[in-house]
């Protein structure tokens, strides 16, 4: 498949260094329509939506709030919410996103014993944007990653 | 030479004479030769090499403007008042610009570059910070997910306010590819001008914590950049009413020694709450208990979000901002000299105690804290 300049720029933006330092990617070496394309396959085997994993996704983010930088029990799950300072813009060039980080994970596991992309999930205002407008979770390795597996298992979806 | 292997030279060879062309221009047209930039109206003049961004050009004479994003112009901490016309601010800076900071030619130093003699504004508070040389001392779990890091300086003393910060600068490791600064609260007491203590809680994917979590061991080289900030006891009667989450106790761990210490501010009394979610989460009890009864004017009260009935707990429960209002509301004395508020914790806990401390009528400019986030 042919990538768009948009998607052509969009990758080079995600690459270690150029809007953050760990990038995007993770240690994934397939191109960004694979990703996105593999990812869009995912979602569908697991019936999942990417606006309703959006939605779900914000919500849990404002619901950790009430923690104030500390975990929070949503449910089953263990929810907190952090702020870094400053503003993330998209690859694509789209939008500026508050910096911060949720961190999802069950409850009942000791979050010392949870592990991010198996039965934790990290995310940002950004990568609700990328998920819902782009269909972009990440690159594998990415700790920023929401794999449509994790996602299912996790958020009951 | 086989006709399969021409295509691939000729490449070779353009893509060499290009690049070749494109770096003799860039010598050329990027050589702006020596720059001037004078600070403060003339306080402090630096002979530079233009071509390179203020920041990193002021960082390589010595004066260090916080900035938190390497420069890549999304922390937007590193501002500074450029006097000298330098052309409209750039998309990338202007969603860290208020009004008055685009009327005042405040600029991000990261995104301005020096390419022409510069008159620039600068705190005269950044003028004494300084880059050093420390190695790791001690590493302590104080909760799964805190450590205690203990810097010894190399060389000289280190001279800060309790309730500064420092930025530690993280080398690159793994997949990170080149150095990180986070900035951190200082939770030593400044008597102890050889070493540096830190509280670092795991960010999960955050690439500092991690780095001090899973890399960082006793004996390894780091550097350190501060002191910054403003976040310091205040020298009034008035009680201090401290609040604090995680991390966040670290400046007031040095605040509170500090004060037990030298005797500083004898008339304040101090209420200090902490909160936690389990007592997992919960450090530094014993310690601050010990302080209590060693200190009459030292009142600390932690709180526990989501007790666990096997913990039995017996201390106050809730969270922080409910303790806090029980206690502005029935238990705290309110002097002639009334209260001030110090905060550290994120940006929801410092609104949200904020909100509670207005509610008792503590006005907004006696509210103080860091905003790190």
């Amino acid at each position: 498949m042919k990538q768009s300049p948009a998607d052509r720029k969009a990758f080079e933006n995600m690459a270690p260094g150029v809007l953050t330092a760990a990038g995007f990617l993770g240690n994934d070496e397939r191109t960004l329509d694979r990703i996105i394309a593999e990812d869009e396959e995912a979602f569908l085997e697991h019936g999942l939506d990417f606006d309703k994993v959006a939605d779900r996704l914000e919500d849990l983010a404002r619901e950790g709030e009430q923690g104030m930088g500390e975990p929070i029990t949503i449910g089953r799950l263990l929810v907190q919410s952090g702020e870094a300072r400053g503003m993330l813009p998209c690859p694509w060039g789209d939008g500026l996103y508050h910096k911060n980080a949720v961190s999802v994970r069950p409850a009942d596991i000791p979050p010392e014993a949870c592990t991010e992309g198996e039965d934790m999930l990290i995310y940002s205002e950004l990568s609700i944007h990328m998920l819902r407008v782009h269909h972009f979770c990440q690159g594998k390795g990415s700790p920023f990653r929401l794999d449509a597996a994790v996602l299912k298992q996790l958020l009951d979806l | 030479m086989s006709p399969i292997l021409v295509g691939p030279l000729a490449v070779a060879g353009i893509s060499t004479v290009l690049a070749l062309i494109i770096s003799i221009l860039d010598k050329v047209l990027n050589n702006y030769g020596e720059m001037e930039i004078s600070i403060n109206k003339g306080e402090k003049v630096l002979k530079v090499k233009g071509g390179s961004p203020l920041l990193a050009t002021l960082a390589a004479e010595n004066i260090f403007v916080p900035s938190a994003c390497g420069g890549r112009g999304t922390c937007g901490a590193c501002k500074c008042k450029v006097v000298t016309d330098v052309g409209p601010h750039l998309p990338t800076e202007l969603p860290f610009m208020s009004p008055a900071d685009i009327a005042a030619n405040v600029r991000l130093s990261c995104q301005v570059k020096v390419r022409q003699n510069l008159e620039i504004e600068l705190p005269r508070e950044l003028f004494s910070i300084r880059k050093y040389r420390t190695h790791v001392e001690k590493i302590r779990d104080v909760t799964y997910d805190i450590k205690e890091v203990l810097f010894r300086l190399d060389e000289g003393e280190i001279e800060f306010t309790a309730g500064q910060y420092v930025q530690l600068v993280v080398p690159p490791y793994g997949d990170i590819k080149e150095s990180v600064q986070r900035a951190y609260s200082m939770s030593s007491v400044p008597s102890d001008r050889k070493h540096v203590e830190l509280l670092i809680r795991l960010v999960p994917g955050g690439i500092a914590t991690t780095y001090v979590h899973k890399v960082l061991k006793e004996g390894d080289p780091v550097e350190l950049v501060g002191p910054f900030g403003e976040f310091h006891v205040h020298d009034t009667p008035a009680t201090m009413i401290c609040v604090a989450g995680g991390s966040g106790m670290a400046p007031f761990k040095s605040m509170f020694y500090h004060m037990f210490e030298t005797g500083a501010f004898p008339l304040k009394e101090v209420w200090y709450f902490f909160g936690a979610r389990t007592t997992r989460d919960m450090f530094y009890l014993d310690e601050l208990r010990a302080l209590e009864a060693r200190w009459p004017r030292f009142h600390f009260v932690p709180a526990l979000s989501e007790p666990k009935p096997e913990e039995n707990w017996t201390g106050q429960t809730g969270l922080i901002t409910d303790v806090l209002d029980r206690h502005l509301q029935n238990v705290i004395p309110k002097p002639e000299a009334g209260w001030e508020g110090y905060l550290c914790g994120s940006p929801g806990m410092i609104n949200a105690c904020t909100n509670v401390m207005k509610k008792h009528g503590i006005v907004e400019n006696k509210i103080y804290y860091d905003k790190f986030a």
